[in-house]
């Protein structure tokens, strides 16, 4: 009997492509909303993003009650109490969350509020505290990266204790996640390329981690096949409609798999980076990544080597002995950096950055070995492990 | 019909290995958080008078251990004095006996769903370390590799300790040749 055990799910419905925003209302009308409520930021505004979402609603008859416009980076305890005051306020019966990681995040907390009731929503931190489905639930992500749309996980800020909430529940995962590439068609190019590093980050590392699995991997393998084949001509055209479209199906992609097989220490160094230094996520994700393969490079060998086939395609792999696939595999990841290190100016070391100082290493070694996605890293890793490994990201 | 009448016996067996198991990890945490540099160091960052609890789902056996400071553990038994802050779920007593016979590493363990952590994630993760290197203290080194990641190099403990821990062991490894399914 095979000693390997697994589980999977994702109960998201993918809805994907050219005139994806204009499903939106046949969506909700099948789940009985009538009067849904938009929770986004001022950005995504700001960027025209969300017309075309209004537009599609109501040329079918469907008005937006409700547009929420204010959610800060980092969304807190009392935007979503004033979110929630709102959507009851005004009768709303569904949220379409339309933005990054932090709109989204918003969006599966104020559902826990106007589905299960209160104001506090500290009281639902934690696993499996809820026990009932929420109101609809839609996210039209506008970056292409987090995966947020089809992840059981919320984190908001507590401002009075200044502590993150975790909120996990199968709950929490919207019903629909709508993929338009016209959501994605002005993203700058560094938040392309940082994001789309997040996206490879995620399906590299739930490819490589101890929670690995055959339908997680299809998703991983498949993720790094289209942000390998797409992001060099999205960053040279930023325009190409379908090249974003490839990015945004490959964060949904990858975001399926590290869901279901969980990230490993790129993300613990990344969270302690971003929290100390005040780095993007996608930027932590890019700079980490080829020294935390090198770590774990003998406990990754045979994974990391196939992936190989994904990131270069058949010719260079088959042209790859096997002995040298895993670490042709992080090669290539390094020229992707470099190049594009050379349109964006994405740095590739912590001095790079110009935003940490060699002295704050020991600090993010130490958070990182707090953090929970540490538990899923292939190679044990000690306080003198992190260290080593930010020392060589250093320059 | 063998099976019908052996099935009863093996649970019973399975649910006294895990009784006894949790028993000597009890024990074992508050002995080793007595003389081991890299556990204190790694409980000083949990709160003092953190309650860590590790059960089986529903309401099957558990092991509490108390942070009295300074990366000290006291071991409580099965009884908690007040609700627990942190507590490790098996979702069955089957999961629990693959973990605490170790034919599968805690952090397999995690990665396989077999368990849930209810509490501050990043004190589950000092105690999933802490519970690696009480593994390896535990049992033998050949059989402690396949419980943790990696074993460690630095590995010094007083004999006492050890031979003490390793009759248990030696109730506890029978008892896997014998109960396995
Ligand atoms: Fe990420």
């Amino acid at each position: 009997m095979s000693q390997k055990y697994y589980e999977f799910f994702c109960p998201v419905k993918v809805i994907a492509g050219k005139a994806a925003l204009e499903h939106i209302p046949y969506e909700l009308t099948g789940l009985a909303a009538k009067r849904p409520m938009i929770v986004t930021d001022k950005g995504v505004r700001a960027a025209g993003l969300l017309d075309p979402v209004i537009a599609a609603c109501e040329e079918s008859g469907l008005e937006i009650v409700s547009i929420y416009d204010d959610v800060p980076p980092d969304s807190s305890t009392s935007v979503v109490r004033d979110i929630a005051g709102i959507y009851r306020q005004e009768k709303c019966d569904a949220i379409i969350a339309v933005g990054g990681g932090s709109a989204i995040d918003t969006g599966k907390a104020v559902n826990i509020l106007v589905s299960e009731g209160g104001d506090d929503i500290a009281k639902y931190s934690g696993a499996g505290i809820l026990k009932h489905p929420l109101k609809p639930f839609f996210v039209v992500p506008t970056t292409a990266g987090t995966g947020s749309e089809v992840t059981a996980v919320a984190v908001i800020t507590d401002e009075k204790k200044g502590v993150k909430l975790p909120f996990t529940s199968s709950f929490l995962l919207p019903n629909a996640a709508i993929i338009d590439p016209r959501m994605t068609l002005t993203l700058p190019p560094h938040i392309t390329a940082a994001t789309a590093m997040d996206a490879m980050t995620h399906a590299t590392e739930a490819f490589t981690c101890m929670a690995k699995n055959p339908l997680s991997d299809a998703y991983a393998t498949a993720a790094i096949r289209k942000i390998s084949q797409s992001l060099l001509k999205v960053m040279d055209n930023p325009k190409n409609a379908e090249g974003r479209l490839e990015l945004a199906q490959a964060s949904t992609m990858a975001g399926i798999a590290f869901s279901n097989s969980m990230v490993g220490l790129v993300h613990s160094l990344g969270h302690a980076t971003g929290a100390i230094c005040h780095l993007p996520h996608g930027l932590c994700m890019s700079l980490y990544l080829p020294y935390v393969l090198e770590y774990n490079l003998e406990s990754i060998r045979e994974p990391l080597g196939e992936l190989l086939l994904h990131l270069e395609g058949p010719e260079v792999y088959s042209a790859t002995p096997v002995a040298r696939r895993a670490e042709a595999t992080i090669s290539a990841i390094r020229k992707m950096r470099d190049q594009l290190y050379k349109r964006c100016q994405l740095p590739r070391t912590l001095k790079e950055t110009g935003k940490v100082q060699e002295s704050q290493l020991d600090q993010i070694a130490e958070m990182a070995l707090d953090d929970g996605s540490i538990m899923f890293n292939p190679k044990e890793v000690t306080l003198e492990d992190a260290r080593a490994v930010l020392r060589r990201a250093w320059a | 019909m063998l099976l019908k009448r052996i099935q009863p016996m093996v649970f019973q067996a399975r649910r006294l290995y895990v009784d006894i198991m949790f028993q000597v990890m009890g024990r074992a945490l508050q002995a080793v958080s007595e003389v081991d540099e890299t556990v204190q160091n790694e409980a000083r960052a949990l709160p003092k008078g953190l309650l860590f609890e590790m059960m089986v789902m529903p309401e099957g056996s558990r092991l509490i251990v108390e942070h009295t400071g300074d990366g000290h553990f006291h071991y409580h038994g099965q009884s908690a004095p007040r609700p627990v802050d942190l507590s490790i779920q098996f979702k069955h007593i089957a999961h629990a006996f693959l973990v605490l016979s170790f034919q599968e590493k805690t952090s397999e363990a995690f990665a396989n769903d077999r368990m849930l952590v209810d509490g501050d994630v990043s004190y589950a993760v000092r105690m999933t370390r802490v519970l690696n290197r009480l593994e390896t203290f535990i049992l033998p080194k050949l059989i402690a590799k396949r419980a943790v990641k990696e074993y460690p190099a630095n590995l010094h403990l007083p004999e006492k300790l050890i031979s003490a821990a390793r009759i248990y062991l030696k109730v506890a490894t029978n008892f896997v040749e014998t109960v396995r399914p």
